[in-house]
């Protein structure tokens, strides 16, 4: 009988659970956003993380338009920080490329001196 | 007797459940996963300084997605949540070595400015070994040989008028006249201010000191030690031209340089 009371009250609350989920469509927003930038600082679908992170977004989507509101916002927190990593991935490859560019003219100064 | 171990082991059995039925192979080996990318980066300093709200995020959502593996049915939660936490972990890994990348920029920008400088500086001095550049430069810059020694005229057009600080444009005479004394070390120098006869004689002797002066402290600036530079100023008199007009004038507002000889013996002052 206990048990029964329990599991009727697991059973609503998992349901309230579900139910109760709202629409994330700040989520969305935000997930848009990463996108955006990502795109911004010159990340694009070669890049494996935007790709998923694109891929991520238009379920997310679907999902929300299908009222499946957990599933949209999972999806879209998720694509949120794939597309974060494809930023930062980017601006790290940019830097590595500075400073390798920076690395070879100090060496040719260096040559040019002890050339003197 | 049998009542007193039936709870722990009842608590015991709880927890062997918990363990067992709500955590997955799949889901314990995610938060492992999730679990060592943290550790891997919460010590370094440069994660540290700059993704410390990344490495915070991690953390959270590592311990939400640990929380949640205690849950039955949870298990789409658990690898949620440990994917969230791997990411911002990523992330911040990528922004600690982004920082160190922006500190190697900075730090290879300046070795490159410094080895430009002694680039350009020591072919001025091969050129100078050479023996051109003291022709070349400094008696191309209206240097005289006179009675007093060798002197060097900086014109009118160093200063504004009645001001006694140099303008940008003196800049590079003097840098010259610097590199020239630290190649001829046991040379030293007198500088003379001259006036103009307009104006008060007692500010004139003021200014013709003060400029003086100024071309002193930059060379001073510019590595001279200060021992070897005596100042002068001589307000009006010794004009090199007329008074009368506009072009004599201007020839007497100016400064000279007078260089010892070699042995560093300097004409007596006026």
């Amino acid at each position: 009988m206990n048990s029964a009371r329990f599991s009727i009250a697991l059973l609503f609350v998992l349901l309230a659970g579900c139910a109760s989920d709202p629409a994330p469509h700040e989520q969305l927003r935000l997930s848009e956003v990463a996108l955006v930038q990502a795109r911004a600082v010159g990340a694009g679908e070669e890049q494996a993380e935007l790709a998923l992170a694109q891929g991520k977004y238009e379920q997310a989507r679907a999902a929300l338009a299908a009222g499946r509101h957990k599933e949209a916002r999972l999806l879209a927190e998720q694509a949120e920080l794939d597309a974060q990593l494809a930023e930062a991935q980017l601006l790290i490859q940019k830097s590595n490329k500075q400073v390798a560019a920076l690395e070879q003219q100090v060496g040719a100064l260096r040559q040019q001196l002890e050339a003197l | 007797m049998s009542g007193r171990h039936a709870f722990p082991f009842a608590l015991l059995a709880l927890a062997l459940l918990g363990g067992c039925v709500t955590t997955s192979p799949e889901a314990r080996r995610v938060l492992d996963e999730a679990q060592a990318e943290l550790l891997a980066i919460r010590t370094e300093p440069a994660v540290r300084l700059s993704a410390a709200k990344d490495l915070e995020r991690a953390e959270e959502s590592l311990e939400r997605a640990e929380r949640f593996s205690s849950y039955l049915g949870s298990e789409e939660d658990v690898l949620h949540y440990a994917y969230l936490s791997r990411r911002y972990s990523q992330i911040a890994r990528e922004h600690g070595a982004q920082r160190q990348a922006a500190e190697r920029v900075a730090q290879l920008e300046k070795e490159r400015e410094r080895l430009q400088l002694a680039l350009s500086e020591a072919r001025l001095i091969t050129a100078e070994q050479q023996g051109e550049w003291l022709e070349e430069q400094l008696l191309g810059q209206a240097t005289t040989e006179t009675e007093r020694g060798l002197v060097m005229t900086l014109g009118d057009v160093l200063f504004d008028t009645g001001r006694a600080e140099l303008r940008a444009s003196a800049t590079r005479t003097v840098l010259q006249v610097a590199k020239f004394l630290r190649l001829n070390q046991r040379r030293v120098v007198r500088i003379e201010g001259y006036t103009d006869s307009q104006g008060d004689a007692a500010l004139n002797l003021e200014l013709s000191r003060g400029r003086a002066q100024s071309v002193r402290d930059m060379l001073v600036d510019l590595g001279v030690d200060g021992k070897r530079i005596q100042v002068a100023g001589y307000g009006e008199a010794y004009p090199v031209a007329e008074n009368a007009s506009n072009q004599g004038r201007a020839r007497n507002r100016r400064v000279e340089i007078v260089f010892s000889d070699e042995e560093g013996t300097l004409g007596a002052e006026r």
